[in-house]
């Protein structure tokens, strides 16, 4: 149980200090430091600084998965509707932590190939929430089979550039933009447009 | 179904531009891909091969991981010639960095033309950008994953970079169409699709098979400013004009 907490405290630290100091210049003294555990205990449970950040990255992404998941699981009505309470999450969570929102969407690539691959797996863990939108292209049209990555891409990209601009704050504000991203590549952009203007 | 949008995409281009590739690089202060590189040959060649080297480490081991002694070994290059031809390791790093710039700019300006009507222009432009990325797999990672993610000065070339691109789409809104129907934020969500796609590509290390991204990006770059059907059908007119089977 001890245990437990200890590696819990220490993966908070992790995002916070990594936030805070970037990767590079964090150090595990400083880890330990923050998570106020000693560095044999920090040995026990990782081998090294970029272990230890990467567990505190998957459970960083895990965390808002799961939230941006089970809002667009709780929404009423189609799928458009629950794509809009999901993103809603998504922007609300970054927004309220922003020092974590510019490690998890922009930094996160400093902490070498292995952080990327992290990335681009928790990207993929949302692709069954876009996937869906298969089903409301018109009639007819075969869309590409790329299209829920690509859709993907818009969205965190859209996200990046504001957190990147120093907006990561007031995400909230990008919310039509990032709808219609999502919404266009499945529906058309007309539709998608009406969708975004509606709500 | 809304009605599809009808547009001259197989008409001729409007008469005049605003301003042409050259311009837009040179605004954003990118190389252009036409300078030669101006060096006594001995400098130059070992000045390439810490190029080179620079990209193929920083490719396998990340940018942070990267030290300058890893690029001198790479290179089989002295640290003191190291000294001599960069400032440091991000010095270096940014070398080349403008140079697979210049490349991509270069690929890009070669297939453009102001007289091609937009949507074939989008499309001859990513078929070239996806077979360079392809044709340089070092180089492609280097300018795709760890440039936007390796310091201040190798982030701005790339946005400049990006910045040419947005401006290269933002063309398809000259022609009149419904224009409010197309958001402010369509190039740079466009672009960021076809972004994400190609980085997770090369990080599968799937680098030599991007070019058949080709009709996806296709899809997706002129699907705000042509409509659903429209960039359907010039998906599949790039899938047409640059098979699989070529590639």
């Amino acid at each position: 149980m001890i245990a437990r907490s200890q590696r819990e405290r220490l993966l908070d630290a992790a995002i916070d200090v990594v936030a805070e100091k970037g990767y590079a210049k964090t150090t595990i003294a400083d880890l330990t430091k923050e998570a106020g555990i000693s560095r044999t205990t920090f040995y026990e449970m990782f081998p090294d600084k970029e272990a230890c950040f990467l567990a505190a990255y998957d459970v960083a992404a895990d965390v808002l998965a799961r939230r941006v998941a089970s809002a667009f699981e709780a929404a009423e009505g189609e799928w458009p509707a629950r794509v809009r309470a999901g993103l809603e999450e998504l922007l609300g969570s970054l927004a309220a932590e922003p020092a974590v929102a510019r490690l998890a969407l922009v930094d996160f690539g400093a902490a070498g190939p292995a952080a990327q691959r992290r990335y681009r797996a928790a990207l993929q863990r949302m692709t069954p929430l876009f996937d869906e939108g298969r089903d409301f292209a018109p009639e007819g049209r075969r869309l590409p089979a790329n299209t829920s990555r690509m859709a993907i891409g818009a969205v965190v990209g859209l996200i990046a550039e504001e957190i990147e601009a120093g907006r990561a704050t007031s995400l909230a504000k990008i919310l039509p933009a990032v709808l219609v991203a999502t919404l266009s590549p499945y529906l058309g952009p007309e539709a998608a447009a009406e969708e975004a203007g509606r709500g | 179904m809304p009605p599809a949008r009808s547009r001259s995409v197989n008409g001729k281009a409007s008469p005049s531009r605003p301003q042409d590739i050259d311009q837009l690089i040179e605004q954003e202060q990118l190389p252009s891909g036409r300078d030669d590189l101006a060096e006594p040959p001995v400098a130059h060649s070992q000045r390439e091969r810490l190029l080179v080297a620079v990209a193929e480490t920083t490719a396998e081991k990340g940018y942070g991981a990267t030290t300058i002694g890893d690029v001198c070994t790479a290179a089989g290059v002295s640290r003191a010639t190291f000294y001599e031809l960069f400032k440091d390791k991000e010095d270096c790093f940014h070398a080349a960095m403008e140079l697979s710039l210049a490349d991509a700019m270069g690929s890009i300006v070669a297939v453009y033309s102001p007289d091609k009507p937009w949507a074939t222009m989008v499309r001859d432009a990513a078929a070239a950008f996806l077979e360079l990325l392809a044709s340089r797999p070092t180089f492609a990672r280097m300018a795709m994953v760890e440039a936007p993610a390796s310091g201040e000065r190798a982030f701005q070339l790339y946005a400049s970079g990006k910045r040419v691109l947005q401006s290269l789409l933002e063309r398809g809104r000259e022609d009149p169409v419904e224009e409010e129907a197309i958001p402010t934020s369509a190039a740079r969500a466009a672009l960021a699709a076809a972004e994400s796609l190609i980085v997770g590509q090369i990080l599968t290390g799937n680098t030599a098979r991007l070019p058949e991204l080709l009709p996806d990006i296709v899809y997706i770059t002129t699907l705000p400013y042509l409509g659903q059907e429209e960039a359907l059908r010039q998906a599949r007119e790039a899938e047409r004009e640059h098979p699989a089977a070529d590639r």
